[in-house]
């Protein structure tokens, strides 16, 4: 085989910033003819958590449920890429096998569906649709167990009906083992920490903090600064009136706590 | 004998053409025949029959006399090495060996009537079309472990008519499986009496997989002795009209029922899970759950009864009934119902209909499921509890399988 010339080693330019992993922009989103999202625009580079907070109504649920795909709201305007790809043109399963996770408020039950069964289903519904090998049942058995460990949930309880008769905390935890055991490319994480005590609120942030990572993002939608002393942002935007009114570093959390959303209801 | 129905409808002409050509009817027979000339076959009007209309589905039908040409496939439960038995358009085939020693079994006399079931027009229809039934007696105290294959099927256009009788002593206990096969396209009745004695266990599967064109009524009457345990699961994915009764009687203390039943209906198909539960006993327990998934124009119907008599005191009966609607077209008719006489007794029923669950759907796509897989997630685990509840671990798979199959065929 003949050696290969030197313009073949010849390598493109470092990149030094990296691309923005979630663009969101100018999207305009709501429900029968009532727009919800007015034109948000919002980067998260890959790397970095950032959090959004806001007053209730602004919208932080549907930016949520419309990255996600949910298919109730009508998108009006504007784009929503993952590294660069239009998630509109995906479906939710979709979006999920290229890495997007979306931590619900209110996590379902399911009954008469076996967690364990549930979760492997889940991750190798993934896995094939990345063209990927499935996990072996004994790999996933070891994995899940870790993971369970590390968010808090025993056994007995990977072996009940899906969230059946759990309380609103072991529900969230429930969401951050599937968090775990997915390893997304990029989690929304939305109102995670509502109703967790501190404790709980601790473990969430041990999982971010675990799974955070140069090729991976976060958002993190939340009512209070509480959860971000756990989890420390990269950025914080304030959300009202269905766009982004100010973006700034950690402190902003910090402020917010003390001020509140008024000005910001009044400005939107 | 004259035709003792005035104006018979087509199908009424043929199934008393055929009674014609029977040789000598017995006292007993002729009875029955006259009971059903004043009955006729039910229709919409008799209250308990408004859903399921007989008389509308058959009345133009003229049944040919010839019998179909049966072909018979192995069956799904063959795995399970049942002890097979086989009633082909109704004639009986009993298995020539293999069969144990504490297993009797034989072609015997048909039954004369049935007490309590003297106003049913179609088993006043069978018990005067019937001559032999097929019999089948546990004996005190066995515990069969292979389970007992009962397989009816269907191939003609021809009425059919079948009777069995089971008879579980004392102590023991059985698993029968009764599956209804076959493309076949006429009317089919099967009655079957039972008998529970003290302290025996039966446990009973029905699998309802006939052909589309099939008009079949299926009617179990159980008398349950003391602490004896009646167990059933019924998956049915209907047919032209079909039909499955239970009636269950304590007729002493502390026995008990499951009987749950899983409806999966497409196409323009139809079934009809029809109960009633006589507690006469006291401290009986009763627990029945029924789950419809109809899609297309498909129609599932539950008519569910626990009937308390005074002395039944301390009964503990739950009945619930849920409908999972997948079309705009499909259609299920629920009628729970509580007569209740004893003052000390918990009885409930429930009952509700509705379509799939949109944010359930939802976060299962978000967890990687596609839309089929998630759909036919939700509806394997809406139709899991009657599943679930079979003991005999190969044949709730067997249950499982064709749940799974039938989700399948909606692609």
């Amino acid at each position: 085989m003949a050696e290969p010339t030197p313009s073949a080693f010849i390598l493109e330019p470092e990149i030094i910033e990296r691309p923005n992993m979630l663009n969101i922009d100018n999207l305009h989103a709501g429900v029968e003819d009532h727009d919800i999202l007015k034109g948000l625009t919002l980067n998260v580079p890959a790397g970095q958590v950032h959090a959004i907070m806001g007053p209730n109504g602004s919208g932080k649920s549907t930016l949520s449920h419309v990255v996600a795909g949910r298919e109730d709201y009508e998108v009006t305007a504007g784009t929503v890429t993952l590294d660069g790809e239009d998630l509109f043109d995906l479906d939710p399963d979709e979006r999920a096998a290229k890495g997007v996770f979306l931590s619900f408020q209110h996590p379902m039950e399911i009954p008469g569906v076996q967690t364990m069964t549930f979760i492997r289903t889940a991750v190798n519904a993934q896995r094939k649709a990345r063209g990927e090998e499935e996990m072996s049942a004994a790999e996933f058995l070891r994995v899940i167990r870790e993971k369970a460990k590390l968010v808090g949930l025993d056994d007995a309880k990977l072996k009940r009906p899906f969230n059946v008769g759990f309380s609103g905390g072991e529900k969230k935890r429930m969401e951050m083992l599937q968090m775990a055991m997915f390893e997304p490319r990029f989690a929304i994480m939305d109102e995670t920490d509502s109703g967790l005590d501190i404790d709980a609120l601790k473990m969430v942030g041990d999982v971010v903090n675990a799974l955070r990572a140069p090729d991976r993002g976060f958002l993190v939608i939340t009512h209070y600064q509480r959860l971000l002393d756990y989890i420390r942002p990269d950025a914080v935007h304030v959300l009202a009136g269905g766009r982004i009114v100010k973006s700034g570093g950690a402190e902003l959390a910090a402020e917010l706590e003390s001020s509140g959303y008024d000005q910001f209801i009044e400005a939107a | 004998m004259n035709a003792p129905i005035p104006n018979p409808t087509p199908f009424e002409a043929s199934v008393l053409n055929a009674y014609a050509a029977r040789a000598e009817p017995n006292e007993a027979q002729v009875a029955a025949m006259e009971r059903f000339a004043r009955q006729r076959l039910p229709h919409r009007r008799i209250e308990g029959w408004k859903w399921t209309d007989f008389n509308a589905a058959l009345r133009n039908v003229e049944a040919p006399a010839a019998a179909g040409d049966a072909v018979i496939e192995p069956s799904a439960f063959a795995a399970l090495a049942p002890l097979e038995f086989r009633l082909v358009d109704g004639r009986i085939e009993t298995p020539l060996e293999g069969m144990p020693e504490d297993v009797r079994y034989g072609v015997i006399d048909a039954m004369a009537t049935i007490p309590d079931l003297e106003t049913h027009p179609i088993v006043s229809l069978n018990v005067a079309m019937i001559r032999k039934a097929l019999g089948i007696e546990i004996g005190e105290g066995v515990r069969l472990d292979r389970p007992i294959l009962i397989r009816h099927i269907v191939s003609g256009a021809a009425p059919a008519f079948a009777q069995t009788l089971l008879r579980v002593g004392r102590g023991a206990s059985v698993h029968v499986i009764e599956t209804y096969e076959g493309a076949g396209t006429g009317f089919y009745s099967h009655l079957c009496h039972m008998a529970v004695r003290d302290e025996g266990r039966f446990h009973r599967t029905v699998l309802q997989e006939t052909g589309a064109g099939a008009a079949l009524h299926a009617i179990c009457a159980a008398k349950i002795d003391g602490a004896a345990h009646y167990d059933q699961t019924t998956l049915t994915s209907g047919g032209r009209l079909a039909r499955h009764e239970t009636f269950l009687h304590y007729v002493a203390d502390g026995a008990s029922a499951r009987i749950d039943s899983a409806a999966l209906i497409g196409d323009e198909r139809h079934s009809d899970i029809t109960t009633n539960v006589l507690h006469i006993g006291q401290g009986c327990e009763t627990r029945q759950a029924h789950k419809g998934v109809v899609r297309d124009r498909g129609r599932s119907v539950f008519q569910g009864k626990f009937h308390v008599l005074q002395g039944a005191q301390k009964t503990d009966a739950d009945m619930q009934a849920n409908a999972l609607l997948l079309s705009d077209t499909a259609e299920a008719n629920h009628k729970p119902e509580l007569e209740i006489y004893a003052d000390d007794v918990e009885c409930a029923h429930g009952s509700t209909a509705g379509a799939l669950d949109e944010d359930a759907l939802f976060y299962l796509r978000q967890r990687g499921l596609d839309e089929k897989a998630a759909r036919a997630l939700l509806i394997e685990a809406f139709v899991g509890e009657p599943i679930d509840g079979v003991a005999h671990e190969g044949v709730r798979e067997i249950l499982r399988v064709k749940t799974a199959d039938w989700l399948e065929a909606d692609a």
